[in-house]
């Protein structure tokens, strides 16, 4: 028994489709998924991999061809029959199949990368439905501002530091109170714009407590290089524990007004280790 | 006339060309320096040399001033001195445009240089997101200087571009079609095709800017209404054709000097050209990969996460071309081929590293990193390394003397070794933010070894400049083919060019390359232009304007118009004039005013001296696909072409605000359509009257040139005049430009077809007094080409009465 993309049982199918299936769940298997470090990981050092040896091979061709048919070297001759003359209507030399077969090959490999990345693209922008399950997700509004970064929680508990729970799916939703900003974790590899009047949105899971530093990646004005937050991640219970003490106000409304900055206490990392 | 003088009133397209290529690279020395700058600060974490403000400027200063200012004018300067060498033209199709380009583009760079003394120039980066770039939050005067320049650098880019487009669509000698164009004139005109398109929607983009900074306008500050990707849009459908705009020179550069240094004819040369000009049509149409972090869709990114992947995969075709083309050669590791070889090499890491970024989730990560930064710079940099070796190639050509091929040498190892120092770290401490000087103290060794590279790479063009410059006066004289295996036609004739270019009419109908007499056909062939013709070698960089007509054929008696420069300083001192003028400043106002006061006295200047400078004129040999166009004409038609881009920008502009504050919610500024209905009906009826005008210039009726052209004039004054009651009315009601983005959007749309229609007014008026005296009535050229532009201004207003008035 087979189970596709979808999910549904197959038995009793012809032989050719099961095995179309089987390749389909076994390409499925190929596209790195997980938090966002793991894919960013699987699929950069791919890359890295394949274009050291694309980009060796290349110029390595490329300088061998040159000692090759240099002036004065043995092959130097083999064209000679055929030189350029001046004043002649320029037209094409060689063969051009050479020339096609590496194209295709080019084509081949990089539309293959490019599309192998694309299945995980549609996971990151769908972790859920991509995942099937009911993982526990926490929602956070980022605000962006010359020159930091506020947290507001579902609880309407507002910082300039970013506390999560580990191994949970944490979900961003972005906004800039006035000029184009760029929110991202480095090491948590999230990343999105804020941009002043929309909202977008990323996510990420940190499966190491810890502390993190988010930073601003779209130039924003003199504090641009400055414009930091901590990101701490914090044991489950830790965080519970941290959360509780919140003073969220109005509950589990969540503001979206990207004004919330009036209705939160700020927390500081040293109440929070205390 | 005096050697200083020689040079302000030239428009001789290899004066222009030297003008172009010494400027260009006075601005590489400019950016560079402030490259060099950047490097230091970014020595240590957190760097002191610059505070955070003039670092900010610093980078954003270096990005406008290498891309604009430096690269494409580099580029220029070979694309004016060879093309028309190359196409077998005697100049450009409009010598005092070329020369008007030229000054615009130095003057604007002078405008860009004194923006750092107006409380600091623009400090947003080269990409200017918006809504940092207004003026609420960057207030200071050099920021509107700034948007200024580079607004005349763009003026300057579509006289240049629609000079290009004409000369090489309509000059080209018999037998040389476009299939059998040589490379690097190819390059030039498909990059002069994206330049014509991409420019105007930057164009919009800074005029829309310029306007929120001066008048108050509120498009990039409307961020409820989108205004903050509006920008976005707008300069990334600009941007990625730029890179195309600032890479297919060099491109064509190194397929030139490849062939020559191989001594072989490029590989699948048919398929090149077909890739650049698939590159071309598809460059405007991948802009957003540059805004995948935005609030765009999953189906929009994957529509340019494709077409990115498309556009990279014909250059792959290109790069193996020219490596396939190394096979069976002879080659000669002289300068310009070590340049071109090593362009390529680097161009290919810059293309694997590009991949990179295609694949949208790496490019997520990568988004505002060094990984852009070096990624670009191996792209970018890699084409200026194909230009430097432009420079080399070209050198004997330009001067007549040799460079010094062992300083030459020198320079490339210096040049190469620094470019990889620079900028290979900063792929592995691709993690630091982009324009951040504030990193992870483990990526100090890559920092520090990068800004090692940097001197190394600027101390390399210490050595260029001294080996340019002792050649001069050192360097052996050049024969006029100094590289053996040449094709093309600049290496015919002596080096440097007589004024005149050619011994003859240069034809390739015979099946290659002749100088043909002016009276039936002789050919003299190559031979005797190598040796024997090399009568007036005194010709392009040293001689003066009487070099000439020796051979018998006829020539313009003047090339010299001092009004190109003339119409360049009025626009400079009108464009500093307005980037102060909102503060009332006296020196501002009347700087603003005398700009105008000269703009318009030296227009009327060049006008008149329409009727005695003659560009080079017809027939040509092959004009395909517009033989039955002339050259005014089809100029005329490649102008429109990018006003109609102009337009479509500011209003898809409109179009996109109005669908993010909501289609319907969003009511005319104008509560009243009648006064907008009758002005459609007057723009019609004058429309009516040009075309009586061509008319009574064919029946040779001087009067009823007069009296159409009268009635003209006064159904546009009427325009006006109903125009302006309807604002009046409006700005009583305190609906003004500021009010809000609906208001901003109807006063600056409207208000761009009102200065269409005053421009035509102004030069239907300068025709009237003309027709006064009798002109048109033997040649009604004049009439026509003047009736495509009003009738243009009409159509235009067909879109936005609708648009602005009752949707
Ligand atoms: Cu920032
Ligand atoms: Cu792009």
């Amino acid at each position: 028994m087979l189970i596709t993309a979808d999910g549904n049982h197959h038995t009793g199918e012809p032989m050719n489709t099961g095995v179309a299936v089987q390749s389909v769940v076994q390409i499925g298997d190929l596209i790195p998924r997980g938090t966002r470090m793991n894919v960013f990981q699987s699929i950069y050092w791919v890359f890295i991999a394949l274009g050291t040896l694309v980009g060796v091979v290349v110029v390595g061709y490329m300088v061998y061809n040159a000692y090759r048919y240099r002036e004065g070297g043995s092959h130097a001759e083999d064209g000679d029959d055929e030189r350029p003359t001046l004043g002649e209507i320029p037209t094409g030399g060689g063969k051009g199949r050479k020339l096609f077969l590496s194209f295709g090959l080019s084509a081949v490999v990089v539309i293959s990368l490019i599309v192998w990345t694309y299945g995980t693209l549609l996971y990151v922008e769908s972790p859920v439905a991509a995942q099937e399950s009911d993982q526990e997700e926490l929602e956070i509004q980022v605000v962006g501002r010359q020159f930091s970064w506020e947290f507001v929680y579902p609880n309407g508990h507002s910082s300039f530091e970013l506390v999560v729970p580990e191994d949970t799916r944490v979900r961003l939703v972005v906004t800039s109170d006035d000029v184009f900003h760029n929110f991202g974790i480095p090491s948590l590899r999230a990343k999105t714009d804020a941009i002043p009047g929309q909202t977008t949105e990323t996510w990420f899971i940190a499966d190491q407590p810890g502390e993190y530093q988010a930073h601003c990646y779209e130039l924003c004005g003199a504090g641009h290089s400055g414009m930091n937050a901590n990101v701490v991640v914090m044991q489950q219970s830790a965080y519970d524990e941290w959360y509780a003490n919140t003073s969220g106000g109005g509950g589990n409304t969540s503001d979206t007004s990207g004004n919330a900055s009036e209705n939160g206490t700020r927390t500081t990392s040293e109440a929070l280790t205390a | 006339m005096s050697s200083i003088k020689r040079w302000f009133v030239t428009t001789n397209h290899k004066d222009v060309g030297i003008l172009y290529l010494v400027t260009s690279l006075f601005f590489l020395i400019f950016g560079g320096l402030l490259a060099l700058l950047i490097r230091v600060q970014l020595l240590q974490p957190g760097g002191t040399i610059l505070a955070d403000a003039a670092y900010n400027q610093t980078v954003s200063a270096h990005g406008l001033l290498m891309v604009f200012w430096f690269l494409s004018p580099l580029a220029f300067g070979f694309a004016n001195y060879v093309v028309p060498l190359q196409i077998g033209a005697k100049d450009l199709a409009f010598p005092r445009l070329n020369a008007l380009s030229y000054w615009l583009y130095l003057f604007s760079g002078l405008l860009l240089g004194i923006s750092f003394f107006q409380g600091g120039t623009f400090s947003g980066g080269w990409t200017m997101y918006a809504p940092l770039n207004v003026p609420i939050y960057m207030p200071s005067i050099g920021a509107t200087t700034t948007v200024l320049a580079l607004l005349m650098f763009t003026a300057s880019v579509t006289v240049g571009g629609v000079n290009f487009l004409t000369t090489i669509h309509r000059m080209r000698a018999p037998g040389l079609t476009l299939r059998r164009m040589p490379l690097f004139t190819w390059t030039i005109l498909l990059t002069v095709w994206m330049m014509l398109f991409a420019f105007a929607a930057l164009l919009a983009a800074l005029m829309i800017l310029s306007s929120d900074r001066i008048f108050g306008t509120v498009y990039f500050a409307a961020t409820d209404s989108g205004g903050s990707v509006l920008w976005a849009h707008l300069f990334w459908f600009f941007g990625h054709p730029e890179v195309y705009i600032v890479f297919f020179p060099a491109l064509g550069v190194m397929a030139e000097i490849f062939q020559t240094f191989t001594g072989r004819r490029i590989v699948g040369r048919k398929w090149f050209i077909a890739s650049m000009v698939l590159v071309a049509i598809q460059s405007f149409m991948v802009w957003m990969h540059h805004m995948f972090l935005t609030s765009i869709n999953l189906p929009v990114k994957t529509l340019f996460m494709a077409t990115t992947i498309g556009i990279s995969l014909p250059f792959d075709l290109m790069v193996f071309a020219l490596i396939y083309t190394t096979i069976k050669g002879k080659i000669r590791f002289k300068t310009p081929f070590l340049f071109a070889f090593g362009a390529l090499v680097l161009f290919i890491l810059g293309g694997i590293t590009g991949v990179f970024l295609g694949a949208v989730v790496l490019d997520y990560e990568f988004r505002g990193t060094y990984w852009v930064v070096a990624h670009f710079h191996y792209v970018m940099v890699g084409g200026v390394t194909g230009l430097v070796g432009g420079i080399y190639y070209w050198y004997p050509k330009i001067t007549g003397k040799m460079y010094d091929e062992f300083l030459g040498k020198v320079h490339f190892a210096l040049y190469f070794v620094g470019f990889n120092l620079v900028y290979f770290p900063m792929f592995l401490a691709w993690e630091t933010p982009r324009r951040v000087f504030d990193y992870p103290e483990a990526f100090t060794p890559w920092h520090q070894l990068a800004t090692v590279g940097a001197f190394v790479l600027g101390a390399s063009f210490l050595v260029m400049f001294y080996n340019l410059y002792a050649s001069l006066v050192t360097g052996e004289d050049a024969a006029p083919d100094p590289w053996r295996y040449v094709t093309t036609a600049e290496w015919a004739v002596p080096s440097p060019p007589p004024l005149e270019n050619y011994p003859g009419r240069p034809s390739y109908d015979g099946g290659a390359l002749q100088f043909l007499e002016e009276a039936g056909p002789r050919p003299s062939g190559i031979a005797a232009a190598d040796g024997g013709a090399g009568t007036r070698t005194d010709g392009g960089v040293a001689a003066t304007a009487d070099g000439a007509l020796a051979g018998g054929h006829d020539h313009e008696e003047s090339h010299a118009s001092i009004w190109p420069f003339g119409l360049s300083l009025a626009g400079f001192f009108l464009l500093v004039g307005l980037s102060g003028v909102n503060t009332g400043g006296t020196a501002y106002v009347a700087l603003t005013v005398a700009g105008f006061a000269l703009g318009a006295y030296t227009l009327v200047g060049m006008a008149r001296e329409s009727q005695t400078f003659h560009g080079p004129s017809g027939p040509f040999g092959e004009s395909w696909p517009f033989a039955k166009v002339e050259n005014m004409k089809l100029g005329m038609w490649f102008f429109l072409a990018s006003d109609v881009v102009l337009f479509g920008a500011f209003i898809g502009s409109y179009v996109f605000i109005r669908v993010a504050f909501g289609w319907g919610a969003w009511e005319p500024v104008p509560h009243d359509p009648v006064p907008g209905l009758m002005n459609t009906y007057i723009l019609l009826t004058s429309s009516f009257a040009v075309v009586m005008a061509m008319v009574a210039a064919q029946k040779g009726s001087r009067n009823g040139v007069v009296a159409s052209l009268l009635v003209t004039i006064l159904l546009g004054i009427g325009f006006l005049g109903n125009k302006g009651i309807e604002w009046l009315e409006l700005f009583h009601e305190g609906l003004w430009l500021s009010t809000n983005v609906q208001t901003s959007t109807f006063f600056l749309t409207t208000g761009l077809h009102a200065a269409h229609v005053i421009v035509g007014l102004f030069i239907a008026l300068y025709m009237l007094v003309r027709a006064w005296g009798g002109a048109y009535l033997d040649d009604d050229k004049p009439v026509e080409y003047f009736g495509l532009y009003w009738h243009f201004v009409d159509i235009v207003w067909l879109f936005l009465f609708p648009l602005f008035y009752i949707l």
